[in-house]
């Protein structure tokens, strides 16, 4: 994939992208031929209401799931129909993800929850800093230099939060996705995460923000709206 | 990942429940530790059987009387194995060139005040010869490896001559203790000695002899031993003629089946064995070669290992279900780890790695302490089987690979189902 890899490319760009579900006897079409290009260091919020397809779309773009039909190249590189474990790779190196639960492992440390997409990491380089210098680094980032050793039940809500953006960026991924991050948060803490991710924009970090929420959505550059499955209006900031 | 980095993974994964994980090896720390203790059982039961027939050259066969249990007692089924038998079996046997006889009863040893109940020896007058040749005993100290003879085993005096057997000579040779315990110190050479209503000189004193075979270390009390003409102890100790143990040597090795049917033909002749109604001879004495003991060992070798094989079957199944169950439960309550580990990178394989590791290390640590267990248990279960049990050291790896492969083979159904989790539904779940 990053052999082929154009420099120009976009990060992201989909054409005709679906999905379809069968549940039971009845058959969901979540999505419906979706199309669209984000280009490197752009700030794109996907807002819809539940049932939208913006979920789905977001598993799509996160390689967590096939789309049935349509395509999707990632940092020039057609991963549509890849299979589990190469999706697990473009994961690792292309992805970073942060949710609205934080998902933090709680028996690990703060450091080594950070490190976890490191440890999965294959073509290492001898020259690369070590994972723990990598993770430290990344908490440095994002404010939580002074937490290393802490285990996330030790932490605030914003503070996990913070951890948890470490460790989407730990492997320098061409790709943030964050789904509602600030869900579970209260608004002061929620307003801090988006200055947050406001300031890995400014450095250059590409970023889509799935949610359902206005006042968040408005930090982005570009606003998709999403309905029935399908984008129905674009909101350039 | 790195296999050092998955066993820090899966340790970590075991930490979360450490009880449970304890709880989950008893099938294969009891699997284990019996299997141990069941091979420790075997290979000292081998080494004593080995032990009481290492006398039994192959140039020698061996004579005893078929018994049946008769009200709580054994019995002869026929004629007793006399000392006449064995007597006259040189001289009409062709093959058998020389026989070795002994008998043993209780008997009431007395000197002055001191008394003994104990177990009184008849013996020929090589006697000490066939202990040393058995070389299950030797004088305490001896050279490893330095030739073994009967005299070495006397320290004062003689043993009996073959004219004091011969003649029914009241004369008796004393083990190292039996000679303290009824001397004391004194000099007993010389000495009369009462042994139930008839009086007998003490010709020699064995010198402390100390039993060099493991297998019968509990058993054989070499010291306490008191020794008399086998046609003394006869007339002696038994209101009743007794059988003896006949063990006759063949001339030519090479015409054992030769010399066997001589025997039988003679005992058979002697004891007026008829046939039964199959026409099979109705024989009352049993004859043993070194070949039928090997062979025998060979069969209970094999029905040994079976019972093994079967026990070790069933502890890796009971221990496998017990692993399989507790790795199912691990990954259904770790479900939403096995979400984020997907979704940060992990593959497919790592996450079939991880938990087949954790099943593997819980089954090696239960495995190791029932190897614990099971050496612990050797005296233990030595008390079941006359103090015979005796470490068989190729049964501790064997039972470790055991236990390991029962993990592998039973984590492997878990780890799989981890490892196919859809990351989105394993991200969701609560």
């Amino acid at each position: 994939m990053s052999e082929m890899r154009d420099a120009m490319a976009p990060v992201i760009a989909v054409e005709g992208l679906s999905k379809t579900y069968t549940m039971g006897s009845e058959v969901v079409e979540a999505l419906r031929g979706v199309s669209f290009v984000v280009a490197a260091g752009a700030y794109v919020a996907l807002m819809g209401r539940s049932g939208s397809g913006k979920s789905t779309l977001m598993h799509l773009l996160g390689c967590l799931d096939t789309p049935t039909n349509g395509r999707y190249w990632l940092n020039g590189a057609d991963v549509s129909g890849l299979s589990r474990r190469h999706r697990a790779e473009v994961r690792n190196r292309h992805i970073g993800f942060v949710f609205q639960s934080f998902n933090l492992l709680p028996r690990l440390s703060t450091l080594e929850n950070v490190m976890l997409p490191l440890q999965y990491r294959r073509h290492l380089h001898d020259a690369q800093p070590s994972e723990k210098e990598l993770a430290a680094m990344a908490l440095r980032q994002v404010g939580l230099g002074d937490r290393i050793g802490h285990k996330p039940t030790e932490l605030s809500g914003g503070q996990r939060q913070r951890v948890a953006i470490a460790r989407a960026l730990v492997t320098n991924p061409a790709l943030i996705l964050a789904d509602e991050p600030t869900g579970n948060l209260d608004s002061r803490t929620g307003a801090d995460i988006l200055d947050l991710l406001a300031a890995l924009h400014e450095n250059g970090r590409t970023i889509i923000l799935v949610t359902h929420d206005a006042q968040v959505a408005a930090h982005a550059d570009r606003i998709l709206h999403m309905k029935d499955g399908q984008i129905v209006d674009e909101v350039t900031g | 990942m790195t296999l050092l980095k998955t066993i820090r993974t899966a340790l970590i994964g075991i930490g979360s429940n450490v009880l449970r994980a304890v709880l989950t090896t008893l099938g294969i720390v009891i699997g284990v530790a019996s299997v141990i203790s069941m091979l420790a059982l075997g290979n000292g039961a081998r080494a004593a059987v080995e032990a009481n027939f290492r006398n039994l050259g192959s140039d020698m066969v061996q004579i005893s009387v078929k018994e049946k249990i008769d009200q709580g007692e054994f019995v002869p089924v026929g004629e007793i194995l006399s000392y006449e038998d064995g007597l006259r079996m040189p001289k009409e046997v062709a093959l058998v060139n020389r026989v070795i006889m002994a008998i043993s009863g209780e008997g009431k040893v007395r000197h002055g005040f001191n008394v003994l109940d104990m177990l009184v020896s008849g013996t020929t007058a090589d006697g000490l010869d066939n202990l040393a040749a058995q070389g299950n005993v030797q004088p305490i100290g001896w050279p490893d490896g330095e030739p073994l003879s009967g005299a070495a085993f006397v320290e004062n005096g003689r043993f009996f001559t073959p004219a004091e057997v011969f003649s029914n000579a009241d004369v008796c040779v004393l083990g190292y203790k039996t000679a303290e315990q009824l001397f004391g110190g004194d000099n007993p050479l010389g000495e009369i000695v009462w042994v139930n209503r008839r009086k007998c000189l003490v010709i020699g004193v064995l010198t402390e002899l100390e039993v060099t075979n493991p297998a019968l270390r509990n058993q054989a009390q070499p010291n306490e031993a008191f020794y008399l003409p086998i046609s003394t102890a006869i007339a002696n100790l038994f209101d009743q003629e007794p059988s003896v143990q006949i063990t006759a040597r063949v001339s030519d090795e090479s015409q054992m089946a030769e010399a066997r049917q001589q025997i039988a033909d003679y005992l058979r002749l002697r004891h007026d064995v008829g046939k039964d109604e199959i026409g099979e001879w109705d024989d009352d004495f049993a004859l043993t070669t070194r070949q039928d003991i090997l062979g025998a060992q060979q069969q209970a070798a094999r029905t040994f290992s079976f019972l093994l094989a079967a026990m070790a079957a069933v502890s890796l199944v009971v221990g496998g279900i017990g692993i399989m169950n507790v790795m199912l439960v691990s990954v259904t309550e770790r479900t939403r780890e096995i979400g984020v580990r997907l979704a940060v990178g992990a593959r497919p394989q790592d996450i079939v790695a991880q938990f087949l590791l954790e099943a593997v290390l819980i089954s090696g640590f239960g495995g190791t302490l029932g190897i614990a267990v099971g050496v612990l248990s050797i005296p233990l279960v030595a008390n079941f089987n006359q103090g015979v049990a005796l470490l068989d050291l190729d049964s501790i790896p064997l039972s470790f690979g055991v236990a390991l492969l029962t993990g592998l083979a039973f984590g492997l159904y878990p780890a799989i189902r981890a490892a196919r989790l859809d990351p989105i539904e394993a991200l969701r779940y609560e």
